[in-house]
């Protein structure tokens, strides 16, 4: 236990200025591209395109905290869009065809969730099957089952309020779907700075064997942490049908590439044990920000492929040249 | 007030028709086009429609691509309205989700003409699809009739529950049940409409059903996948495939006329195009278009490719 506290006080000293240092570089690029969109387009600046933005980004902010932690114990979860598709089924046949009240379909939809994410950590933890063919598996797996509900087909009907909680921007700022987010952002901010559980993520993630070894379960984290990724998935699910009001098993295909991108972008290391959930929220405000800007600039969908191609790997090159230089 | 819009709007057809027109004449200057994937050649073409169209008036037209995913085009129209557009044309992503922009746009007074689709429940001012269900059957009555109106027969569908999906369907289902020696054996529904889905899918069903000799592929991507499947399963001379939409690149291989995939319903895409600029016009000034403006597909076959390659409607 002694060396447990030894392990996680060296990992402080390290990670303080490591946390910093990764999220700076990001956080001034976000800056400066702000500044530029401001100058490149008079329809950025202002309170209502910001918010449009926070609501742009609320189903990929979600999922990419769930990412976050997964990616720092040296993970991946290419299931996430999967995993998203088939919450919102679930939610959709409980509400509309199975005509269950809300306080049963959503958690109902965050279950199904869980359980897609809580297997995936069981074959990788039993089984020993490498994250990334496990998560392949369980896109595949999630995919059908969503596909399965209805055959392939779209639900919609739902309950009015449930589309007006992501069009009605309470007190002027805040519609629901976007107040989620914050809370969730908050919650894992304070998780992984404060709670033991959150500490031991980077533990984990910087080499397992010592981590075991120092006395934290492994596995158990481990499990947990796929679970709370497909749960994040899931609840990221729930906000899209609200926003969307309809929900079909064919959404959220290829939302683990941005997920990841926007993981990486905010200074997270794929090899894991450094990085964290506040330069992935970084990440993901640049990838909103830049999309939304080139919209605004009115850039042609091919160049705009190509643009945010190219910050990706100018964002990942910028750190891996200043640690270099270290 | 009512007239004098009416006489700029014929004004604004006269001149458009001669093609120097100026933005003055018709009012708006921002167009927003909203479309699902501009990977297909369909939607490309009425996106040129659009823009040639609309460069003539003076209207810019900010396009914007939602590469299938339906949230992304929710985003995408929020940025076009944040961008002050005039009007607003509206091709709906996937089957679900429809009803959103519709409703965004709405909300600001924007008018939205839908195109090819139509969101359930909240319809624009206008929608314009090329017809679909006779077209469909003209199609299958072809294909049908070169079979000898009997055999096994399967169909590649698009994506679920589209407009298109569904009335293509219906169209060449009248053309089997009035064929009695016609046996539908199988049909697959594929995700995004594209060439390698049709291949993969037709493939499958010849591994299952090799006596086929009859296939509809709902649109030339479809068809023209299918058709290498049936080469590469060397069935060229027992199978012959149909399609639909008349892209540009199934138009000249219709013109070569080398392949089991020889007939398609060519739609008036660029014409479509134009039509929504117009409706676009028409609805921010107030005058009424029909609800549904249904422009016809043509039959086109090998003998009559050469000429829609040389300029599509």
């Amino acid at each position: 236990m002694s060396s447990a506290t030894a392990d996680s006080g060296k990992k402080f000293r390290f990670k303080l200025p490591f946390s910093l240092g990764r999220a700076t570089g990001p956080l001034i690029g976000l800056l400066l591209l702000c500044a530029f969109l401001s100058i490149a387009t008079d329809s950025f600046l202002s309170v209502r395109n910001f918010l449009n933005i926070l609501d742009q980004v609320t189903v990929i902010g979600i999922i990419a905290v769930g990412m976050t932690f997964v990616i720092l114990i040296a993970g991946i979860d290419l299931s996430v869009g999967s995993v998203l598709a088939l919450s919102m089924m679930v939610l959709g046949y409980l509400n509309v065809e199975a005509g269950l009240p809300m306080g049963i379909a959503i958690p109902g939809g965050l279950a199904a969730a869980a359980l897609a994410g809580f297997v995936s950590g069981l074959i990788i933890t039993e089984f020993r099957v490498p994250p990334f063919i496990a998560t392949l598996a369980m896109m595949s797996i999630a995919r059908g089952l969503a596909n399965m509900i209805t055959n392939g087909s779209q639900i919609i009907g739902f309950p009015p309020w449930f589309n007006m909680g992501a069009i009605i921007r309470h007190g002027g700022f805040l519609t629901m779907t976007v107040a989620v987010m914050l809370v969730v952002f908050v919650v894992a901010v304070l998780f992984q700075r404060f709670r033991e559980g959150g500490r031991a993520l980077y533990a984990i993630g910087g080499n397992p064997e010592v981590a075991r070894l120092a006395g934290i379960n492994v596995k158990r984290a481990t499990v947990l942490v796929y679970t709370m990724c497909a749960v994040l998935s899931g609840l990221a699910g729930i906000l899209l049908a609200a926003r969307l009001d309809a929900v079909q098993p064919s959404i959220g295909f290829a939302y683990e590439l941005d997920a990841i991108a926007a993981v990486v972008i905010g200074g997270t290391s794929l090899a894991g044990g450094t990085g964290g959930v506040g330069g992935t929220i970084v990440g993901v405000l640049i990838i909103g920000v830049l999309r939304n800007g080139l919209n605004l600039l009115s850039v042609s969908p091919f160049l705009q492929a190509v643009i945010i191609g190219l910050v990706i790997v100018l964002a990942v090159a910028a750190e891996t040249f200043k640690f270099k230089g270290k | 007030m009512k007239l004098d819009l009416k006489s700029m709007l014929a004004a604004t057809a006269v001149v458009a028709a001669a093609g120097t027109a100026s933005a003055q004449g018709v009012g708006i200057e921002k167009i927003g086009l909203a479309v699902p994937n501009l990977q297909a050649d369909f939607f490309n073409q009425i996106k040129l429609g659009v823009e040639g169209y609309a460069g003539k008036l003076g209207i810019e037209v900010i396009v914007v691509d939602a590469k299938n995913d339906t949230a992304t085009q929710v985003s995408q129209v929020q940025d076009l309205i944040t961008q002050g557009i005039d009007a607003f044309i509206y091709i709906p992503a996937g089957a679900a989700a429809a009803a959103v922009p519709t409703r965004l746009a709405r909300a600001e007074g924007i008018p939205v003409i839908n195109v090819d689709r139509e969101p359930d429940g909240e319809p624009g001012d206008t929608v314009i699809y090329g017809e679909n269900v006779l077209s469909a059957y003209q199609v299958c009555s072809h294909i049908i009739g070169l079979a000898g109106g009997e055999g096994k027969m399967v169909i590649v569908h698009g994506q679920k529950g589209t407009t298109p999906e569904v009335q293509r369907f219906q169209g060449c289902k009248r053309a089997i049940d009035e064929n009695p020696g016609i046996e539908l054996v199988a049909q697959q529904w594929s995700q995004m409409w594209s060439p390698d889905e049709g291949f993969s899918i037709a493939q499958n069903m010849l591994q299952a059903h090799p006596d086929v000799k009859v296939i509809f592929g709902q649109a030339d991507a479809l068809a023209m996948g299918a058709a290498k499947a049936v080469e590469v399963a060397g069935f060229t001379d027992q199978i012959v495939v149909g399609g639909y939409d008349g892209d540009v690149a199934a138009l000249e291989s219709l013109a070569e006329c080398d392949t089991p995939f020889i007939v398609t319903a060519t739609q008036s895409t660029q014409a479509m195009g134009v039509l929504a600029v117009n409706s676009a016009i028409a609805v921010y000034h107030g005058a009424s278009v029909p609800a549904r403006q249904i422009p016809n597909a043509v039959l086109t076959t090998c003998d009559n490719a050469q000429e829609f390659v040389e300029k599509h409607p």
